[in-house]
């Protein structure tokens, strides 16, 4: 059985014109053929290069010719499963579902401060205790929820990071790449008998090097599911345009797609979309632009066209804290991913950038999830909601619905009721010592900490699980990935907790 | 020249099938014939009778046959111009422009404690002073900013109010009726060469009372936009399920539309979707709620065919706070209404429900409008901006994109440039010791405050807008509606040397 998820019930925004998606399409095909694609693998070229690319073995350029691109595009399937820990939480990509990831951050933050620091192990074992509990959230992306904890090596931080939610959470996994880190989490869902969808990132403009590719070989062969990152920076790695740079990351995603689709035809793709504005004066990046809200709305168009499932990995604020600027570049990224037909996207947690995490922001992003989900149900029209005759029997003034079976029976559908928002009326809330919204958030977070048990691992998954972690961490100190001085404070921080 | 509106250049969202369009209108159009709506006043239902209403004297029900209800929603134009005391910010209202208007509170707020408090002159000028300043305000709502200020009767608020909105603001006015005050407003926007929208208000379900028709029916006699505003609670005065709500609200508001359409055909109509649920288990309104934007979003399109401008105003938050929970609750339900073809919304600076506002609200809101705003631009799709040569010239890794022409001329385009959002990184950001959104609203705040003057009257329209209202002052005073006592207070709080401004 799968995790439901959200459904939109309507049809989605469009912004594109059928012309305006036939230019992107178009330029897409000429750059992809004409400039092609650097790949850092030879490999990659042999594979492509068999199925009809021209290489260029010194430059390790690939063009591909647009049949073949739009055949591919046809094989990658329009909706599949993932499974998850616990069947239960199995999803259904693609089509008009939409799933919900948090949104990773590098590390924790004082909340009192809102500066961040790097988390302790407890502290990331809980983070994503909270974020199981929570039922918007319905997956977790990679380096969530912060990129690794006090004393793991960065070479061990994503098998570290794979290996918390699958011990703390049961919900479906992605892992990233870093130093083949793929191959043992593969390893690590075989022993455990669930998926993981591992990832192919590219390295704009138009280049993968060669670990991206690796990734690429070791899922499709696994016959794990894949997703495939573009993250152009607007004006730096693509063009300062949303046409232009949705035609640099088509290209960069739809080239690896042709790969993957080259090594095992059907293989599960979905396609991320992570654009990025820079202000071009000062060189920060423009977190929380409404630019990123146009390009993940036109690229969930044009990917819909092609029907391919798409996460929009854009979830991050600039504001530094939880307030009003960070709610509302929040929102805008959800409502825009739900209405244009986005089939996931990070939310829970992100503070700033992908810099900072924390579950209480998880815990208020719950009710901005369940709002944009409650959004996409939409309404029903028929007799009974339209309510005729109740209208004509009460009449006007001093007629009222208060009191009605049919109030009684539809009020509640027909809003989201919110988890952790100030719902008070003024004098409730001056009663109540003024609470806010972070204020019922923390009272719930500390609820879900102190009660909230996960599935457990059964005693020989958790024996696998840790003997591949063991053969990681061999395998990496061997390597001289982890030094003897990393070693000891890892194993320290290992047994804190 | 007119005040540019953001336009929305891509299909609204449309949450409603074709048939479930046809579905509500055939309700609205049955309990507009079958039910009907109370309407107390005389003259209404004379005029409606004559035009082929069923018309009870005695319950002063009147019942609209679908024939007549359909001819005059033909009549309602689709787009018009409202004509304002500074001809540059003239607003033309329909079609796909989108025009943004503050959000009313009853009283303004402290900033440490957000407990709300009646603002004093000072503060209500200085609110319409900085809704003038911000470009993202297309014109001043009724009730706006506050619901009046210290001093005033009850009886002069509107008048006080559209006054102080009068003399801060060029901008498009609409203000709200009390005990025929819209006679002396409809003369104060005369004396100022401008339009008022008079607004009829609803008292759900299907009961208009006198006051409201008259309103409407003065406004429409004075050649002025009729504004026509529906504000049902989903459970209490409309159905508590959303497409009850709907078919309950499109008969509420085109009941005077037809009544408007037979008095003076082509008058000029739009329509204030102010809806919101409420929580059944404890009583409270649900501002903030999802439910508004599916309600809006509907609305709004039954609307769009219908070719009569449309708004939505329930964008509203129910923290009682500037704080993350009023962020997302305003954000998302706006972005909706934005969507799905409103062409109006009223946001800026309401803080909670309608109770309170605050002009650092606004300034914050500005930022959320001028992220709408660039997103219904939508994308240009050309030749340039698809940038293929300049993609194949970069070509793959170390090329890159820092340095072009293409770059420099197309960024900042692309993006929106909020004004009091944190845009610095970690480093930078503990270098300016932290500084967040509300810093740099006030700080934004201080400067409007300080440097920005509104376009003045002219000596002459100070003199009548005085003497509008001195006249009604006595009006008032003779109708016994403002006491010795209160006339006492209301004159003290005049005799700043800087009367009428401080």
């Amino acid at each position: 059985m799968a995790m439901k998820g959200f459904v939109r019930n309507f049809p989605p925004l469009n912004i594109l014109s059928e012309e305006d998606i036939e230019s992107v399409h178009r330029g897409m095909l000429r750059v992809l053929s004409t400039t092609g694609v650097r790949m850092e693998h030879k490999r990659a070229l042999d594979v492509l290069e068999a199925a009809g690319c021209k290489v260029n073995r010194d430059t390790n350029r690939v063009c591909m010719p647009p049949a073949l691109v739009e055949e591919c595009i046809r094989r990658a399937p329009s909706s599949f499963p993932l499974l998850a820990k616990d069947p239960a939480n199995s999803l259904m990509m693609g089509g008009n579902n939409l799933y919900f990831a948090p949104a990773p951050g590098q590390n924790t933050i004082d909340l009192d401060t809102f500066e961040p620091r790097p988390a302790t192990r407890k502290e990331y074992y809980d983070a994503v205790r909270v974020l199981d509990y929570i039922s918007t959230l319905h997956f977790f992306t990679t380096y969530t929820p912060y990129f690794g904890y006090a004393g793991v090596p960065p070479c061990m931080g994503m098998l570290e990071s794979l290996a918390a939610r699958l011990r703390n959470a049961s919900k479906a996994v992605v892992v990233g790449h870093s130093h083949n880190s793929e191959r043992f989490a593969v390893q690590i869902a075989q022993a455990l008998g669930i998926e993981v969808m591992g990832t192919v990132t590219a390295a704009p403009p138009l280049t993968y090097f060669e670990d991206a590719i690796d990734s690429a070989f070791t899922l499709a062969e696994a016959g794990m599911a894949v997703r495939i990152t573009g993250a152009p920076v607007m004006g730096a790695s693509a063009p300062a345009t949303l046409a232009g740079s949705l035609v640099s990351n088509l290209v960069e995603v739809i080239s690896a797609l042709v790969l993957v689709q080259t090594i095992k035809p059907g293989t599960r793709t979905m396609l991320l979309d992570f654009a990025m504005p820079m202000n071009m004066s000062t060189g920060a990046p423009a977190f929380g632009n409404v630019a990123v809200c146009i390009h993940i709305s036109a690229f969930n168009q044009i990917c819909r066209h092609y029907g391919i499932p798409t996460y929009n990995a854009d979830g991050y604020p600039g504001s530094k804290r939880p307030d009003y600027q960070s709610a509302y570049e929040k929102s805008f990224r959800a409502i825009f991913t739900g209405l244009s037909g986005g089939s996931s996207r990070p939310l829970h947690g992100g503070v700033y950038g992908e810099l900072s995490h924390s579950p209480l922001q998880a815990v208020l992003d719950d009710d901005i999830a369940g709002m944009v989900g409650r959004y996409l149900e939409g309404m029903d029209v028929n007799d009974e909601t339209m309510a005729l005759d109740l209208i004509e029997q009460v009449g006007p003034v001093p007629g009222h619905f208060l009191g009605l079976a049919h109030t009684r029976k539809w009020w509640k559908q027909e809003q989201y009721i919110p988890h952790s928002s100030d719902t008070l009326t003024y004098p409730e809330w001056l009663q109540s010592g003024k609470k806010s919204a972070v204020d019922y958030a923390r009272e719930r977070m500390e609820s879900i900490l102190a009660s909230h048990k996960p599935m457990p691992l059964t005693d020989k998954q958790e024996d696998d699980l840790e003997r591949v972690l063991e053969d990681a961490r061999a395998h990496y100190q061997k390597a001289g990935q982890i030094s003897s001085d990393e070693m000891t404070a890892y194993r320290a921080a290992l047994a804190s907790y | 020249m007119a005040l540019n509106a953001y336009t929305r250049r891509f299909p609204a969202l449309e949450i409603l099938n074709e048939e479930q369009l046809e579905q509500i209108h055939q309700g609205m159009l049955r309990v507009l014939w079958t039910t009907g709506v109370h309407m107390e006043h005389r003259g209404a239902l004379e005029t409606l009778e004559r035009n082929g209403c069923v018309v009870d004297y005695d319950d002063w029900r009147v019942r609209f046959p679908p024939g007549l209800v359909e001819e005059c929603i033909r009549r309602c134009p689709s787009s018009f111009q409202v004509k304002t005391r500074d001809p540059s910010r003239s607003v033309t209202l329909g079609g796909n422009g989108l025009h943004v208007l503050p959000f009313p509170g009853h009283h303004t707020i402290d900033l440490d404690t957000y407990e709300p408090r009646v603002p004093t002159r000072k503060e209500f000028y200085d609110g319409v002073k900085v809704l003038d300043a911000l470009p993202s305000v297309h014109g001043l709502w009724s009730y706006t900013p506050y619901f009046g200020f210290e001093g005033v009767p009850p009886s002069m608020c509107l008048l006080e109010s559209m006054a102080g909105k009068i003399r801060n603001s060029g901008k498009f006015l609409t203000e709200g009726y009390s005990k025929g005050s819209e006679e002396f407003c409809i003369r104060m926007a005369q004396a100022v060469d401008a339009e008022l929208c008079v607004p009829c208000l609803l008292s759900p379900p299907l009961t208009y009372y006198g006051d409201a028709i008259g309103a409407a029916l003065h406004g429409a006699d004075a050649g002025f936009p009729v504004r026509i505003s529906e504000g049902a609670v989903y459970g209490g005065t409309a159905p508590a399920s959303i497409a009850g709500a709907l078919v309950s609200a499109c008969a509420n508001l085109v009941a005077p539309v037809v009544l408007l359409q037979v008095h003076k055909p082509g008058t000029r109509i739009f329509l204030h979707d102010f809806t919101f649920p409420q929580n059944m288990t404890t009583g409270a309104p649900g501002f903030g709620n999802i439910a508004i934007g599916l309600h809006a979003a509907a609305f709004n399109q039954i609307f769009r065919r219908y070719g009569i401008p449309i708004g939505n105003g329930a964008a509203v938050p129910a923290s009682k706070r500037i704080d993350f929970q009023s962020g997302y609750e305003r954000a998302i339900n706006a972005t909706i209404f934005a969507l799905s073809g409103a062409n109006f919304i009223l946001m800026h600076g309401g803080v909670a429900a309608e109770l309170t506002h605050h002009p650092l609200q606004a300034i914050l809101d500005d930022d959320i409008c001028g992220m709408l705003g660039r997103f219904l631009e939508g994308i240009d799709v050309s030749e340039d901006s698809l940038a293929v040569d300049l993609i194949e010239e970069v070509g793959p890794v170390p090329g890159h994109f820092l340095n072009k022409k293409h770059t420099r001329q197309w960024w900042k385009h692309e993006q929106n440039h909020p004004h009091a959002a944190d845009k610095l990184t970690y480093p930078e950001w503990e270098k300016v010791g932290r500084k967040g959104c509300m810093d740099y609203a006030k700080e934004r705040l201080e400067d409007i405050l300080t440097n920005y003057a509104p376009p003045p009257l002219t000596a002459s329209q100070e003199e009548e807008i005085e003497r509008i209202l001195e006249e009604a002052r006595a009006y008032y005073k003779k109708e016994g509606l403002i006491t010795s006592d209160e006339m006492a207070v209301y004159r003290q709080g005049m005799r700043s040397s800087r009367y009428p401004y401080e």
